[in-house]
């Protein structure tokens, strides 16, 4: 009203303005035409000239009105126009800024896991910029909120479902290893079914780390759990027996320490990814060298290949997987690598965190260096030690006696009713000695035909013919148990254990070489006839 | 028969280990074992050297003092054919001695048999 109402108060004097020429000229004529014409048309002249006067005057003001509305029109509508202008700008700043603020503000807490409606009570109610949002608007993001979210879920699942599946095959190969090495330890003594078995055993490890390997790309964490600390040496063989050419890998100076028993899985895992790598892109004749070295944050580990060198793009492209599956990429990215396994170890690398770097190697390939944080690292003993003494190579001989202390006690246990049993088969065995010494030669070669007897009653075979190394020892040990504990491992059945429960070595060997030689002994003739069979295979 | 032997082998899953026997046992296709029975008796020549694996280490370590392949394998809790594949690539660098198998004779002899005989007829 007040834009109206300005122009409207300066309005009498343009009007005044614009009357007064029109009509000044139109009375100056009129005057004029009066004067000059005679006398009898004066009048008709005058009244037609003040008519003309009025009628002009009339128009000049309508014209001026008129003028005036255009005027106000005008300037009405430019306003118009720039306000209109500016909403469209301002319009086109909120798309702007909703493009790139509130969605992703929206997504980012969307993927948190809150719920479409929870976002958009949060990110547009809560922010004063965005209250006054429009309806139109507000339903598109809502949409696209929920449609990221049924996304999401659908993806989630998916993953669900693959990790699922990836777990139910672990479980499989997991019983099958136990199974194998199982079978492994029962034929033994069958150098043909073992290669096999082993071939078996190989194939299945690979499986294994297939599995695991969706495991992780599907987000889990390695399932398997060892329950005490493992050495860094088996851990890198544990790494070696998962990739199709371990055979190539050589373990150099690997610093003696044990990997605590959660980080097992996962290390294990990206060595063998980056084993996997190194054997795979580097020629087959050549070797693959490792190296484990202490360093300021950890431990380093080194694996280096004489494979074709990478080039920069490569590297480049390479450490950019890494560092996406470090950062959390999602599975889209993975379909167009072949690289696998760099997406695999960066992955666990983020878990664990774990360094990974990919350098020019001195060989001419690749070396990769991981970093193991101090945290993974124990260096108290290892009571899972793998075969016990794998872990140290110290020639001193009070390192196996600790490290074989589980070992030793186990066999003793499954030794145990064998030489207890045998000790009191031993009056029959002596009172009708003609009977057990058959068998013992139909069984054994006609070289050791002279069979004795110990004073602890245990049967003694003695070679005919040459007698090297060592054969000479085994009498001395038979007849005199105690001379066993000099073997330099006997001293580790200590004060703490059972003596006459546990006999030293060189009795249960005796034990043992009687069972192989088929002599009966009370409680087991299967087990006799058994080893007998086994023998029979062997040879 | 055999069932209770493999209940008795069973291994116990808390000393479980990561590393497979393959990867102990080295190269599958080169894997000429020598002839080694399960009494042969094993000596080592010399102290183990930084460089050979943990498992030859320890043999040379346990068999300063002779022990017997069967023991060997009790001791390392392995399976008779990897110490045997073992003891071979030691036996090729020259650093363990064995006692040469026993030749089994083609046929048995004859008072051998007549022993037989013997104890069937005083059964």
């Amino acid at each position: 009203m007040a834009r109206v109402e300005s122009p409207q108060a300066g309005r009498e004097a343009p009007v005044a303005r614009a009357l007064l020429l029109p009509v000044v000229v139109m009375a100056g004529a009129t005057a004029a035409a009066a004067a000059l014409v005679a006398e009898p048309a004066r009048i008709p002249v005058v009244w037609c000239g003040a008519f003309a006067t009025v009628v002009v005057a009339a128009l000049a003001v309508e014209i001026a009105r008129r003028g005036r509305t255009i005027r106000r029109r005008t300037t009405e509508y430019q306003q118009r126009v720039t306000a209109l202008e500016r909403r469209i700008a301002e319009h086109d700043e909120e798309t702007v800024r909703i493009g790139k603020e509130l969605l992703p503000s929206a997504i980012h807490r969307l993927r948190v896991g809150n719920s479409p409606d929870e976002v958009l009570r949060d990110v547009v109610d809560s922010d004063p910029v965005y209250r006054h949002l429009p309806d139109a608007q507000r339903s598109l993001v809502y949409t696209v909120l929920d449609i990221i979210d049924n996304e999401e879920a659908t993806r989630d699942s998916a993953q669900r479902a693959f990790v699922n599946v990836a777990r139910r095959v672990q479980a499989i190969v997991h019983r099958q290893a136990s199974e194998l090495r199982e079978m492994e330890e029962h034929h033994g003594r069958n150098p043909d079914v073992f290669d096999d078995l082993l071939r078996i055993d190989h194939g299945t490890a690979l499986i294994g780390r297939l599995a695991d390997s969706i495991a992780v790309l599907g987000g889990a964490r390695p399932s398997r759990q060892w329950p005490k600390p493992v050495p860094l040496f088996s851990v890198l063989r544990g790494a070696m027996s998962r990739i199709l050419e371990y055979p190539r890998v050589d373990l150099h100076s690997i610093a003696k320490v044990a990997i605590i028993g959660t980080a097992v899985e996962p290390l294990i895992h990206a060595c063998a990814e980056l084993l996997d790598n190194a054997t795979r892109y580097s020629p087959p004749q050549t070797r693959v060298h490792v190296t484990a070295v202490e360093v300021q944050t950890g431990i380093a580990i080194e694996i280096e290949d004489g494979g074709v060198s990478l080039s920069e793009e490569a590297r480049a492209r390479a450490e950019n997987m890494l560092a996406r599956a470090q950062a959390g990429s999602s599975m889209n990215d993975l379909g167009e690598s072949p690289r696998l396994g760099m997406a695999v170890v960066g992955r666990l690398a983020r878990m664990y965190d774990l360094q990974v770097s990919l350098r020019q190697s001195a060989y001419g390939g690749v070396r990769a260096v991981l970093i193991v944080p101090r945290a993974m690292i124990t260096t108290g003993p290892a009571p899972g030690i793998a075969h016990g003494i794998g872990a140290t190579s110290r020639p001193t001989a009070d390192i196996d006696l600790a490290d074989m202390k589980h070992v030793v006690p186990a066999r003793g246990r499954r030794r145990k009713p064998s030489p207890v049993a045998a000790r009191p088969a031993t009056g029959p065995v002596t009172a009708e000695q003609p009977r057990p010494v058959t068998p013992a030669v139909a069984m054994e070669d006609d070289l050791p035909v002279v069979t004795e007897w110990t004073a602890g009653g245990l049967p003694q075979r003695r070679s005919r013919g040459r007698a090297p190394l060592g054969s000479h020892n085994l009498p001395a040990q038979a007849a005199d148990p105690t001379a066993g504990r000099t073997n330099g491992h006997g001293h580790s059945y200590g004060p703490g254990q059972d003596n006459s429960k546990e006999p030293p070595p060189g009795i249960w060997l005796e034990a043992f070489t009687k069972a192989a030689n088929g002599v009966p002994h009370e409680p087991g003739p299967d087990e006799d006839s058994d080893d007998a069979w086994d023998k029979g295979d062997l040879q | 028969m055999s069932s209770p032997r493999r209940e008795r082998r069973k291994a116990d899953p808390a000393l479980s280990d990561p590393e497979r026997l393959y990867v102990i046992t080295g190269d599958p296709d080169g894997s000429e074992r020598a002839a080694l029975d399960l009494v042969t008796m094993i000596v080592s020549k010399s102290e183990p050297s930084p460089t050979v694996q943990p498992e030859q280490a320890v043999i040379l370590r346990l068999c300063q003092a002779p022990l017997s392949v069967a023991e060997l394998s009790a001791y390392l809790s392995l399976p008779f054919s990897v110490v045997t594949s073992l003891l071979t690539e030691l036996l090729a660098t020259g650093l363990i001695e064995s006692r040469a198998p026993i030749v089994r004779a083609t046929l048995p002899d004859r008072s051998l048999l007549e022993a037989v005989m013997h104890g069937l007829q005083k059964l």
